[in-house]
């Protein structure tokens, strides 16, 4: 009996195969997204929770140098030879492509940390390295990760080309977990790529309580041994990122349950006629549930298998950008390659499950709650579809209020995501109840004699039901498309405008201390006028943890040109200038970032203690300036306050200002400058231009918002998805009504503008919905929610432009599916005409 | 007004194929009204289609009023139903979102053709003056049928075709309906094909014509 109602129900999708097609690609393209971020998520985490290993030894903690300046080879050798057989030493930079690209380059002993590895860690490290002494011996190997050497078309033992002219080892290309996007090399081809003898840091493996004392006592005053939290550092930072890659992630998944809920709603409808005679033959409404659960038990399966195969698919393509983001902007290094956990398949098949659920319960609930003979009468049809209308708009109601007082109570980046979940919603359901209002709106526009107009226009109440969950789709599509798309111009435009005020000086140097002292004591020289600096600005630094958070303490010159100009965004005072004007005059002031405000809830006047290497010492918060793209708290005193205070205090680098260049033909202000750079023993990789430092910081900048572009295409496209399934579905479904206007001598034209001027009515509805609502959402998300997940503050830049550019879009996508269900139609009329008359 | 010659129409494909026309000829004049009997599956819709050009035979012509309709493209086969012919089928397909005012007069307004006395005759023997504002889903079949017929007929055309126009109503109502309708198409100077399985409904009409493997004789 099961069986047979189930052959029953299922055949229909032999019979409409497209339909099948149609509730898979909703299922994939929803599954698919959601899968994609969760997938890439999880990922990013089992990373974080590897990131204090490297080459598969565990880094518990680190042997740094106070000052930050580097540790002497014989520190290390002195260790070593102490029988310390779990330490490494470690050299860290980052060189720059020809094209602008950063690549991050990690050095280690490759000898030492292969000769104490465990035999069965050896093989699955240096596995499928032939022969790994070339590693180490002259001319060394550039161990490159599979996907930089695909990014930039390496084959084995090409050598890198970088933009100052270097050349990387020959390259030995193979995959090694945790490597992410970075280039591995043994520490002696480190010291000649680098310039350097001194190692960044050493790594120490797991310590007993006895050798912890001994390395203690045995390390100098300059070194410090600090435990390493970088997994929790990581997963703290990185939260709102991947918090509000999930949020996309779900807005997708939700228009792409819009096509599920369409395509089950049209086949329902499709198979009202079998529904009513199963139960005419006797079969229970609780059998047909049951056989109805089961189908959809089944399509979740399929739609979960799809989706997640879709999803990886798309967090592969994903990845890349991703990773690159994440280590630019918190130094986190996730793996190239995904792996599918179970729970993101199980998470996944649940979703479906219920998402499924929701889409048939409600059009089931309207199928069967009729007597047998009623289920398939127009007038309950008609009553159903305006009641299901006046219950969504109904409904709304609640989320509004809801999100409302989540409004007032928001304080992470979840209950943002809720909240602004709840306002879209709201605004999907209201939006039939709005289309409803539209066309009586439009009716009373069309003058009464035009009858053919006004047919026109109220076969939208015909098209109304199919059209729908497709409207929704598109407004969440078009209001998200728009709220993030304001957010990111916002953005770029607050950025830009910091960028040229925080790096406004024309070369920064980052070299080692003495060579930039050296430097800049014989061109500032009393009484020497040097021929190419006009200015400088030496900025020293500490790292420490405030509030358990990374938080960087900085020494500046008050003096210096962008001193003057530090861009605030709160002040004592009634001017930034006042405010600057104390912390310059006061070495107990401080300036704080944003994030300290509104991440670490510090306040404008409040006093604060900072550790110092002279005991806690308090700092008046005078200031807090715009901080963006910076994930750890900082904190600016006076460059005299920091030196004092802080003993072991490290070059942040230098800011220089040249002379403007002379008429003469003599060499410029910045061919002179590198002359003294090389002159003094800055290499050519310590230097970096203005225009070189802000093309990589909008480069970050613009990846880090590729991922966001990608997912609002890919929304968009699902909800293009959306809007052709409901234009099949509507020539499918009236095609018996659209034979017959054939029959009364209704033309193609006049059937195009019949099916077009309707849904042209709706589209315009609900883009215009989108506008002010795409306005609140970006308002929210620049206001509310970036302050409380990264506590950057901006204003926000609304133009009428990309709303115009959308609408275009949109209208773009119409014709092109209303083509496509035309061709459809055209396809099909003939055997409709043939057929009519006989009782549909 | 209507001629028909020599008409050839099959379905399925060659080798299985199925006659249902063949060399079927057929003459109405202006202002008659014939009756179109057969068994089912005969051709009887099939011929119908094609006199209202929504199907092509596969040889033999059909001139309708001084035009051959293989001659015609599709704009102007609509062209040609807009004004000139009329379809009342079984189903009534009226347009729901229209009032049954409006789905009176919707192909007088497609053809732009209006008889303001003719449409008061029309509801008035229709018995659809109280139900001019109501939606199609708020009348009863009979009436759903009656708004269809008015519909047909507003505008005057040449030629109403009906197939089995009130297959879907009971004995009574069906001779109501018919007595009007034959009525009201002498009244629009229509010519009336009609398809019926009914030799009562027949006697409404002043020819009945017979539908036999493929081909038409008078009875």
């Amino acid at each position: 009996m099961k069986q047979a109602i189930l052959k029953a129900l299922l055949s229909h999708y032999w019979r409409h195969p497209w339909q099948a097609l149609f509730l898979l690609l909703g299922l994939t393209a929803g599954v698919g997204l959601w899968s994609a971020v969760q997938i890439i998520n999880h990922h990013a985490e089992a990373s974080y929770a590897q990131a204090d290993s490297l080459l598969g030894v565990q880094a518990n903690y680190w042997i740094r140098n106070r000052s930050e300046q580097g540790i002497a080879q014989a520190d290390y050798i002195e260790l070593r030879r102490a029988g310390f057989r779990q330490i490494f030493p470690v050299i860290e930079g980052q060189v720059i492509t020809p094209d602008g690209q950063l690549i991050s380059i990690i050095a280690t002993d490759l000898l030492a940390l292969r000769q104490s590895m465990p035999e069965e860690t050896v093989d699955q490290t240096f596995n499928g390295i032939d022969n790994w002494l070339q590693l180490v011996q002259k001319p060394y190997r550039a161990w490159v990760p599979q996907q930089l050497a695909d990014e930039f078309a390496l084959i084995q033992g090409d050598q890198l080309q970088l933009r100052d002219g270097r050349q990387l080892p020959p390259a030995l290309i193979q995959a090694q977990t945790q490597q992410g996007r970075r280039i591995f090399m043994d520490i002696s081809a480190a010291f000649t790529l680098f310039d350097t003898d001194q190692f960044n840091y050493i790594t120490v493996g797991q310590l007993t309580t006895e050798q912890f004392d001994l390395l203690t006592s045995l390390l100098p005053d300059s070194l410090a041994l600090v435990q390493n939290q970088q997994q929790l550092d990581l997963s703290e930072l990185t939260q709102s990122l991947h918090t509000h890659l999930s949020a996309m992630s779900l807005l997708s998944f939700a228009v792409g349950l819009f096509i599920v809920f369409n395509a089950v709603r049209f086949s329902l409808w499709h198979r009202r006629e079998t529904l009513m005679n199963l139960r005419l033959m006797g079969v229970s409404v609780k059998a047909l549930i049951s056989a109805i659960l089961f189908e959809t038990l089944i399509w979740s399966l399929i739609g979960t298998v799809s989706g997640v195969i879709c999803g990886l698919t798309i967090g592969n393509w994903l990845l890349p950008g991703l990773s690159q983001s994440l280590f630019n902007l918190y130094g986190a290094t996730i793996d190239a390659v995904i792996a599918l956990q179970s729970e993101t398949l199980l998470l996944a098949w649940g979703i479906t499950l219920v998402g499924l659920l929701w889409a048939l319960a409600w059009p089931m609930y309207l199928q069967l709650k009729h007597d047998v003979l009623d289920a398939n009468s127009p007038t309950l049809r008609h009553q159903a579809e305006n009641s299901s209308r006046q219950q969504l708009a109904l409904f709304s109601l609640p989320l509004l209020i809801m999100a409302f007082i989540l409004f007032q109570t928001m304080e992470t980046a979840v209950a943002g995501f809720a909240l602004l979940g709840l306002l879209l919603f709201a605004a999907a359901w209201l939006l039939p109840t709005l289309l409803a209002l539209g066309l009586k709106f439009a009716q009373v526009c069309v003058p009464k004699q035009r009858l053919i107009g006004r047919w026109m226009v109220s076969d939208g109440w015909s098209q109304m039901p199919a059209f729908r969950s497709a409207m929704m789709a598109l407004l969440l599509a078009m209001t998200a498309n728009l709220g993030v798309g304001t957010l990111v111009d916002s953005f770029r435009s607050a950025f830009i405008g910091w960028l040229e005020v925080r790096q406004n000086a024309d070369i920064y140097v980052n070299s080692s201390q003495s060579n930039i002292v050296q430097l800049l004591a014989s061109e500032q020289a009393p009484g020497k006028t040097s021929l190419w600096l006009a200015d400088s600005h030496r900025q020293i630094g500490i790292t420490t943890r405030w509030k358990d958070q990374p938080t960087l303490v900085n020494g500046a010159d008050t003096r210096a040109p962008d001193s003057l100009r530090f861009p605030l965004a709160q002040w004592l005072g009634d001017t930034p200038d006042d405010a600057l004007a104390l912390w310059r005059d006061n070495s107990n002031y401080i300036l704080a970032n944003e994030q300290l405000h509104y991440l670490g809830g510090l306040k404008l006047g409040q006093t604060i203690q900072l550790d110092t290497d002279q005991g806690p010492v308090d700092y008046k918060v005078v200031g807090f300036f715009y901080d963006y793209g910076n994930p750890k708290f900082q904190f600016y005193l006076s460059y005299e306050e920091v030196a004092k205070r802080w003993k072991y205090h490290y070059s942040r680098g230098t800011a220089l200002w040249l002379k403007p260049d002379s008429t003469s033909n003599g060499p410029s202000s910045r061919q002179q400058a590198e002359k003294s750079f090389l002159a003094n023993g800055i290499n050519r990789a310590d230097w970096i231009s203005q225009d070189e430092i802000r093309t990589l910081s909008v480069n970050i900048f613009e990846r880090t918002f590729a991922i966001t572009a990608a997912m609002n295409s890919l929304t968009l496209i699902v909800a293009a998805i959306a809007l052709l399934a409901s234009l099949l579905a509507i020539m499918q479904e009236r095609l018996p009504e659209f034979a017959q206007w054939r029959a009364l001598g209704v033309n193609t034209r006049e059937q195009f503008l019949i099916i077009c001027s309707p849904l042209l009515i709706f589209v315009v509805i609900a883009w215009l919905l989108a506008i002010p609502l795409g306005a609140v959402l970006s308002w929210l998300l620049i206001q509310k929610l970036n302050i409380v997940s990264f506590g950057w503050s901006m204003p926000m830049l609304w133009k009428m432009a990309p709303a115009w550019q959308l609408g275009g879009l949109v209208l773009v996508i119409v014709i092109v599916t209303l083509l496509l269900s035309l061709l459809q139609l055209r396809r099909r009329l003939p055997d409709a005409l043939a057929e009519l008359g006989e009782l549909s | 007004m209507l001629s028909i010659k020599n008409l050839y129409k099959s379905f399925g494909q060659p080798g299985i194929e199925v006659c249902v026309l063949d060399s079927l000829s057929f003459e109405m004049q202006p202002a008659s009204s014939v009756a179109l009997l057969g068994e089912s599956g005969s051709g009887k819709s099939t011929l119908l289609h094609l006199i209202a050009g929504l199907d092509k035979a596969q040889s033999g012509d059909i001139e309708f009023a001084g035009q051959q309709l293989s001659s015609l493209n599709e704009s102007a086969l609509a062209n040609m139903r807009r004004h000139q012919i009329s379809l009342v089928f079984q189903q009534f397909h009226l347009i729901s979102t229209l009032s049954v005012f409006d789905n009176i007069r919707f192909q007088a307004a497609l053809c732009q053709r209006f008889d303001n006395a003719f449409e008061a005759q029309l509801i008035d023997r229709l018995g659809l003056s109280s139900l001019l504002k109501k939606l199609p889903h708020q009348l009863s079949r009979g009436q759903q049928q009656r708004v269809a017929i008015a519909r047909a007929l507003l505008h005057k055309p040449k030629l109403v075709l009906a197939d089995e126009p009130t297959g879907n109503l009971d004995e009574q109502s069906s001779l109501e309906v018919m007595a009007v309708f034959t009525d009201l198409v002498k009244s629009a100077g229509s010519s009336l094909l009609m398809v019926t399985h009914s030799k009562e409904m027949a006697t409404f009409m002043q020819r009945s014509v017979l539908l036999h493997n493929g081909l038409l004789s008078d009875i």
